[in-house]
């Protein structure tokens, strides 16, 4: 079945206020589609626009190709599970479940089968008979997913639905969410205003921004080949210089970042010699020993910080500006210490030029 | 108490005050209750044979209505037309609880709070005579109904219940309304958006979700609108016409016009005894607990 969900040349108007600037977005039949962005960024409105609790002020939502314009939010094959679950705490677990089957006239025997099968997969089987208040965090997720899903919806919509869980089992209800949308195959829309739930479920990830959507890539595109400053610094940690673009050749581009010399990263079209421009290096791509193949940042360290696996350290250029460094804990030397003198290298294929100056 | 009293105003203070609040209470409130609860027990008599041989305590105040038919009559009556009282002003403010505290803004809410609330400052015998106007056989109401088209004589309002009703209704209105305005107001509006994204209309999510929800301001909200309206004395002396008398006025009328106080007593002994009774199987039966209502 066609459960694509094709977001028509969408603008969101409140009064005065552009809630979301027009956007043209396609999310593929059975995808794991997320809206990544801080709050206030729009992407709770583009849930719902496509839930139907509010109507595109320009352009329609599309599931399944049907225009949604005028369809209100209960005739939408849609499902959503709410960012406080807002489970119903005067039902039992089995009536939250059934809920949706009840209102759509099936019969107690089919409510009852659909709502222990249901159970089993969230893993969850024999509360049927529990209340909603009886449940522990973990458990009461497990039934919203299972009444969300109940009513066999074509898109399920996730607005932040793990961010009341502490970490652990945030961590482990990603890996049964991603294990759900597999076995069920159902087009899942996530919002998240955290990245690592974002990189590490979703096939495709739209980064938004203030009602514009940045950027709609896979996770690792999206973390190597950011295509804005926003998506840079908001997707994991970076780096920025900024500086003038010197030099172009061969998607290299050569920075001239004053006291810190000539920086070099990989860059996209569009971006011309003599403009402004910032090179983004990721913490992680760091080493500490000037190498001549390497393009090399004489700092000072600031600060480290034992993470458990990994060293964190902070260094000041000769810019005065601070980087942020990331090392394997193996790496730790007894030489890393505040004041200390480091080279800092890294390979140009393994920052980013964005034109422009950094935010 | 009394610690709490103490150290905050010192013992003297203290025992003064808690003194004031006994002889209110004991005086005021418990002693009179007492005297009457003892007055329905004997026989009106003579001031010369009080304390007499006659002067025993019985049953006989509260027989008297149940060998008395008209008034037996009068008195389910009450309680039946304080039932349907009750009914009407729950299904006129539930709509408009529901506006207030859902659907409207705040300042669109706070707006209509106020335009509910204005008209109470109004002495209750006034707002009485109000309805008494317009619902007159040659009142506003028909005037407009017949130039509407919809009616094409003037209809007696004021005879019968109809008019008793229209004015209890809007009498209680706001104590049906806050309760309830309170409950809804507590509910995540997310329920109301999770029963509508799993496919309920408006009647079902209403029903399964919001009024669930809401049944405690229900519940304090009926009780208060079927205590009230039982034992109002205003609304069905001014809009009620001879034939639709309410059992108030036939104590008021024991206790002034009969003199007989101790059978006054005993009416209202029994009209509290019998609405007392009456809000407990209803609670009962629709499992409200005295807890949810204490809310």
């Amino acid at each position: 079945m066609d459960s694509s969900v094709h977001l028509d040349n969408v603008v969101m108007e409140f009064g005065d206020f552009t809630a979301i600037q027009k956007t043209d977005l396609k999310i593929e039949s059975g995808e794991f589609f997320s809206f990544l962005g801080p709050s206030g960024c729009g992407k709770t409105t583009i849930l719902n626009m496509i839930s139907g609790f509010l109507d595109p002020t320009h352009g329609d939502v599309k599931i399944g190709g049907q225009a949604m314009r005028g369809v209100p939010a209960n005739k939408r094959p849609t499902s959503m599970i709410f960012q406080n679950l807002a489970l119903f705490p005067l039902m039992t677990v089995a009536e939250n479940i059934e809920f949706g089957l009840e209102v759509r006239g099936v019969s107690k025997a089919e409510r009852k089968k659909a709502s222990d099968r249901l159970l089993e997969l969230v893993a969850l089987e024999g509360s049927g008979t529990k209340k909603v208040s009886e449940l522990s965090g973990g458990q009461k997720q497990r039934i919203a997913i299972a009444r969300a899903l109940a009513v066999e919806p074509q898109v399920l919509l996730l607005d932040e639905p793990l961010s009341a869980l502490d970490l652990k089992l945030r961590q482990h209800m990603r890996i049964e969410l991603k294990e759900i949308q597999r076995k069920t195959g159902i087009t899942f829309i996530y919002i998240t205003h955290d990245q690592g739930e974002a990189l590490t479920m979703s096939d495709r990830v739209a980064v938004m921004s203030a009602g514009r959507i940045q950027q709609v890539a896979d996770p690792i595109t999206l973390y190597r080949d950011p295509k804005t400053a926003f998506v840079a610094s908001f997707v994991g940690e970076n780096n920025g210089i900024s500086g003038r673009v010197a030099q172009l050749n061969n998607g290299i581009a050569e920075l001239d970042c004053g006291v810190l010399g000539r920086l070099q990263g990989r860059v996209q079209d569009g971006v011309n010699v003599g403009d402004n421009a910032t090179v983004f290096i990721r913490p992680e791509h760091f080493r500490l020993q000037a190498d001549s193949n390497m393009l090399t940042i004489p700092s000072a360290i600031e600060e480290v910080n034992f993470e458990g696996s990994y060293l964190t350290l902070n260094a000041n250029t000769q810019a005065q500006t601070s980087l942020s460094i990331q090392l394997g804990s193996h790496q730790y030397t007894q030489d890393l210490i505040k004041g200390a003198p480091v080279s800092l290298s890294y390979r140009a294929e393994d920052a980013v030029v964005i034109g422009g100056d950094h935010v | 108490m009394f610690s709490q009293l103490k150290a905050r105003f010192g013992s003297s203070l203290a025992v003064g005050i808690l003194g004031m609040i006994a002889i209110w209470l004991l005086g005021m409130v418990i002693l009179p209750q007492l005297l009457m609860v003892d007055y329905s027990f004997r026989p009106n008599l003579f001031p010369s044979e009080i304390g007499g041989p006659k002067d025993v305590y019985s049953l006989g105040n509260y027989e008297t209505l149940f060998s008395n038919l008209i008034h037996l009559k009068i008195f389910l009556k009450t309680i039946w037309s304080s039932v349907l009282v009750t009914v009407l002003t729950l299904l006129v403010s539930y709509p408009i609880a529901f506006y207030l505290a859902k659907v409207a803004t705040p300042r669109q809410a706070a707006f209509c709070l106020l335009l509910l609330v204005i008209p109470f400052w109004i002495n209750e015998i006034l707002r009485t005579f109000a309805w008494y106007i317009i619902l007159a056989y040659k009142g506003p109401l028909n005037a407009m109904l017949l130039g509407m088209g919809v009616i094409d004589r003037p209809i007696r309002f004021l005879s019968g219940d109809g008019g008793v009703l229209i004015g209890m209704v809007y009498a209680y209105i706001l104590f049906m309304i806050f309760p309830i305005y309170n409950a809804i107001e507590s509910l995540d509006t997310n329920q109301v958006k999770a029963a509508r994204n799993l496919g309920a209309g408006w009647i079902r999510t209403h029903w399964r979700v919001i009024i669930p929800h809401a049944k405690p301001g229900i519940a304090t909200g009926c009780i208060m609108t079927f205590m009230l309206a039982a034992g109002s004395y205003a609304v069905p002396s001014l809009l009620g016409s001879p034939g639709s008398r309410w059992f108030t006025q036939i104590i008021y009328n024991w206790f002034f016009e009969g003199g007989d106080w101790n059978q006054g007593a005993a009416y209202a002994f029994l009209l509290l005894i019998i609405c007392i009774g009456f809000i407990a199987l209803v609670m009962r039966i629709f499992k409200v607990g005295l807890g949810d209502i204490a809310k």
